[in-house]
């Protein structure tokens, strides 16, 4: 699992294929795949009960449960939906690369996403423990204490390098030229506010980055551990 | 020389670099808050929500009280 790295690779897609995507399902497929899912991952609190799954990994990536999700097939059943439900070959591309990009990333880690559901074999590259089972933030102390969250920061610095994809020149020209969504929101909401949401996940991604970061090593003090499945006091779940 | 180097290299315009540091300002005190109450860190919608307010309606509401 990543924890910036899904806010951010849209930007980069963005830089190399400007007018051929549209943003906003590039960023909806990029958050896709977790959006029904890590809520009963880490559980949550309703009055007196906690809704969780007894077996949050399984629940997450695996099968039975919800790991189709994470599946190159899902994202692409997903893009034929919109191309043929809703009409927009567009949208339906763009989300499509957003949920890969998402669920090939994931594989990263030591549990792994069922790239070709309903093939349940999991790809893992192993490369930082998944920890998703020990609530939400011992899974965010693991997470930013390993090779996860240096992946991560590969993309804060490759959106940095890409930062004319922030600029609010190609926010006129290139993003709100692409998708007719950006004109039809622009009808009541100012474009002002339209650029800046359009920078937000960028600004989220980064700024929770760093703060993950300090609170996890300075309020913390958690040790880093990057090497390879690390960190290794986090207890890694598997397939 | 040098100069005609630096100017194929593509650089950001001081109103770029404004724009930055208004965003670095809000993203300094995003994380601070974050650090201190770490459920704010949790939702994206938050950290979108925020960053409307900070970033786009506090400066215009300023520009425009200063009119």
């Amino acid at each position: 699992m990543s924890w910036a790295a899904h806010d951010l690779e849209p930007y980069a897609f963005q830089k190399h294929l400007n007018l051929k995507v549209a943003f906003v399902p590039l960023l909806i497929g990029s958050y896709a795949p977790d959006l029904m899912t890590k809520w009963f991952v880490y559980g949550i609190h309703l009055g007196p009960w906690e809704l969780k799954a007894s077996n949050p990994a399984q629940f997450h990536r695996g099968w039975p449960g919800f790991g189709f999700t994470h599946s190159l097939t899902f994202g692409l059943l997903i893009g034929l939906v919109i191309w043929k439900g809703f009409g927009s070959k567009l949208w339906a591309v763009s989300f499509v690369i957003g949920h890969w990009a998402h669920a090939l990333t994931d594989t990263g880690d030591t549990v792994g996403t069922m790239l070709l559901f309903p093939w349940t074999f999991h790809f893992h590259l192993d490369a930082w423990a998944y920890a998703g089972q020990t609530g939400r933030y011992k899974d965010a102390a693991a997470y930013f204490s390993g090779l996860g969250s240096m992946w991560d920061a590969v993309w804060i610095v490759y959106g940095f390098y890409s930062w004319r994809v922030i600029t609010s020149e190609y926010y006129d020209n290139v993003i709100y030229r692409a998708d007719a969504f950006w004109p039809w929101v622009n009808r009541w909401v100012p474009r002002g506010a339209l650029l800046t949401l359009y920078r937000a996940a960028f600004f989220y991604g980064t700024s929770r980055w760093i703060a993950w970061t300090i609170w996890a090593h300075v309020v913390h003090h958690y040790p880093y551990d990057l090497t390879w499945g690390g960190p290794h006091w986090a207890p890694a779940e598997h397939p | 020389m040098r100069l005609r180097l630096l100017s194929r290299i593509d650089v950001p315009t001081r109103s770029d670099w404004r724009v930055f540091a208004g965003y670095c300002a809000a993203a300094a005190v995003y994380i601070v808050i974050g650090v201190v109450y770490d459920n704010f860190l949790l939702s994206v919608v938050v950290g979108m929500a925020y960053l409307v307010v900070a970033a786009w309606l506090v400066p215009r509401t300023i520009r425009r009280m200063r009119r």
